[in-house]
């Protein structure tokens, strides 16, 4: 019998998704042994711990070579190990948030921070799958503890309703994934994608029926994930029905995995395939991502709904840079969708993509986390069922009752918008520049004018906090510490990473940031 | 020969009108039991392929995903379950298109 060998170097990677799940265990074994009254004050505090913990070895691992490990179904590089991070990041702020809004609804459980995790591992696991079935699985152990924690709260319709809509959608996509999976299975023979590029070349000229709507389905698969339109239906429900600090952590942390774990597959897989395929595919979801994303939230009154179409804007310009990927570079004569034969663009170039989404996903994650943050002080549980609890008018006058909140607020709405000098405007400059210079010019002329046209309803919130007189019987902010320090680190992290970026460029400034064969 | 072994396109065949119908049965039916069986039905028909591809070539891999998937699909109907009932505990029904309560 031939039994694998591995060393400690497989490991590694792992770890940080290790101490996430023990810290999990912990959290619901400890459940046990407390009353209903206790206080659970430690559990979102151990969740931060575990965290930090994690996102350290995560920074760690970023120095070290990229290979594939334990066996070639997983790889190690610096782009998962920052996903690593971001993900940490963003789980301890939302952890965070989730103290005080679950102790107001009294429905603070060990068991929600465990899900948390344990999402949380699922993703930093998604990011480093280099095998399908390992990829499935993982992508199913986010997505199944993101279903329960999207209808944790069972007082009220509308969380078992966006649990459900979640549910559905998300495994409707992850079996057009499998299925597709499946068909790329059976043109290779194998379901590493490291291997499968080889075989796939052989493939596609015998059975290019098979090997495209194996593409296909696993695209659209990732398109639900991702939520790009014309994927998207389900988004503003889930994002408005689950608690609200679920809907950080979903926002942020899921979207950043699945679309790690987008480029990991596409890029290893379309040297097989002409690469104009994938290029009008994801440009195309780029396109009708940035600007259906953004003229949908500009009717919203609704600032956790609008926040929702924002995040699928995001995800937009996201695509724009896997587009990016696979266009022919330097040639800025290309039109919007050019029909030319494309050869892929240096790896200098895909490198500078690469740098350009990961710097875009930390900041976006800082940021969506703190808008979400203030939406969690200013909601209140009584309005849910009114549907009201989000109205734009809970942000009238906020500067002058507690100008310290109006300003946190202000600077995640001007990052969100890309206005200097906040970490989304960085984010932007970095996605775009490297657009344009992959030759999408005509891409990233949309995508700027669809982030103008955002920028209204960013601003319209802060028009409401500053320019408004608060009404009659205001609601002041939930104030607790934990929301505090989650508020204050993600709005000082905006400002930082925008004015300073250099920790972190310094950190992405490699050339390997993705692991090739 | 004892018997005639089936061929692998006749399975490849099945597993894709199974997944068809999976998927029709998803965006058609309106009772979240049916829905959520069609997608049962679908998680079924790339397991299907994914032995019959495994059978046609001999390799292991696909075989071993077939038990992968079957464990994935029985927590993911667990928490889906849970989920209907939560919401039949709230509406008393479970027709989907009467769970629309949040606006566009």
């Amino acid at each position: 019998m031939n039994t694998p060998s591995f060393t400690m170097l497989d490991f590694w990677p792992v770890i940080p998704a290790g101490i996430l799940v023990l810290a999990a265990i912990v959290l619901m074994l400890s459940e046990v042994f407390l009353t209903p009254q206790a206080s659970r004050a430690y559990q979102s505090i151990l969740s931060v711990i575990a965290c930090g913990l994690a996102g350290l070895v995560g920074l760690s691992n970023m120095a070290d070579a990229p290979r594939a490990v334990l066996q070639g179904y997983a790889v190690m590089d610096p782009f998962s190990s920052f996903l690593t991070v971001v993900v940490c990041a963003g789980t301890a702020l939302a952890a965070l948030l989730a103290a005080g809004f679950l102790q107001h609804r009294n429905a603070e459980r060990g068991e929600f921070y465990a899900l948390m995790l344990f999402a949380a591992a699922g993703m930093i696991l998604l990011g480093l799958s280099a095998e399908f079935i390992t990829l499935f699985v993982n992508l199913e152990v986010l997505s199944v503890a993101t279903y329960a924690l999207t209808a944790w709260l069972r007082r009220g319709s509308r969380p078992s309703e966006a649990g459900f809509k979640y549910f559905i959608l998300g495994a409707f996509a992850a079996a057009l994934m499998l299925y597709g999976a499946a068909l790329l299975y059976g043109a290779t023979g194998t379901t590493r994608i490291t291997e499968m590029a080889g075989p796939l070349t052989q493939a596609v000229k015998t059975q290019p029926g098979l090997v495209y709507a194996g593409f296909l389905l696993v695209a659209a698969g990732f398109a639900f994930k991702v939520a790009a339109v014309p994927f998207h239906m389900w988004t503003p429900d889930v994002y408005e029905g689950a608690p609200t600090p679920v809907t950080a952590l979903m926002s942020a942390g899921v979207k950043a995995a699945a679309f790690v774990a987008l480029v990991r597959v596409f890029v290893g897989l379309s040297p097989a395939v002409d690469p104009q395929l994938p290029f009008i595919a994801f440009s195309t979801l780029a396109v009708l991502t940035m600007v259906l994303g953004n003229l949908l939230a500009l009717p919203q009154r609704n600032v956790k709904r609008m926040l929702a179409y924002s995040s699928i804007a995001h995800a937009g310009y996201l695509m724009l840079g896997v587009a990016a990927l696979f266009a022919r570079g330097g040639d800025t004569s290309a039109g919007v969708l050019s029909s030319t034969p494309l050869v892929a663009i240096s790896s200098q170039m895909q490198n500078d993509v690469f740098k350009g989404i990961l710097f875009y996903l930390l900041g976006y994650t800082v940021t969506a986390i703190g808008a979400f943050g203030t939406i969690v002080a200013l909601e209140r549980r009584e309005d849910e069922t009114k549907g009201n609890a989000w109205d734009l008018d809970r942000f009238a006058g906020l500067a002058s009752r507690k100008p310290g909140w109006a300003l946190a607020m202000t600077v995640f709405m001007l990052s969100l918008g890309g206005v200097p000098p906040t970490v989304g405007f960085l984010g932007k400059v970095l996605l775009f520049r490297a657009a344009v210079d992959a030759g999408l010019l005509g891409l990233a002329v949309v995508g700027m004018l669809a982030s103008a046209a955002g920028v209204y309803y960013y601003l319209r919130v802060v028009v409401y906090m500053y320019m408004r007189p608060a009404p009659e019987g205001a609601l002041v902010p939930e104030r607790r510490w934990t929301t505090e320090v989650a508020l204050v680190a993600s709005a000082v992290a905006t400002v930082w990473f925008g004015v300073l970026p250099g920790p972190i460029t310094a950190l992405l400034q490699r050339s390997d940031l993705l692991f090739t064969r | 020969m004892p018997f005639q072994a089936i061929p692998t396109p006749h399975y490849l065949m099945l597993a894709a009108a199974l997944f068809c119908i999976g998927m029709l049965g998803v965006l058609v039916r309106r009772n979240a039991l049916v829905v959520f069986m069609c997608i049962e039905l679908m998680l079924n028909a790339a397991n299907l392929t994914f032995l019959a591809f495994a059978r046609d070539r001999g390799d292991v891999t696909g075989h071993i995903s077939a038990f992968f998937i079957i464990a994935v699909a029985a927590a993911e109907a667990a928490v889906g379950l849970a989920i209907v009932i939560a919401v039949f505990r709230s509406r008393g029904t479970v027709n989907i298109e009467e769970i629309q309560t949040m606006k566009h």
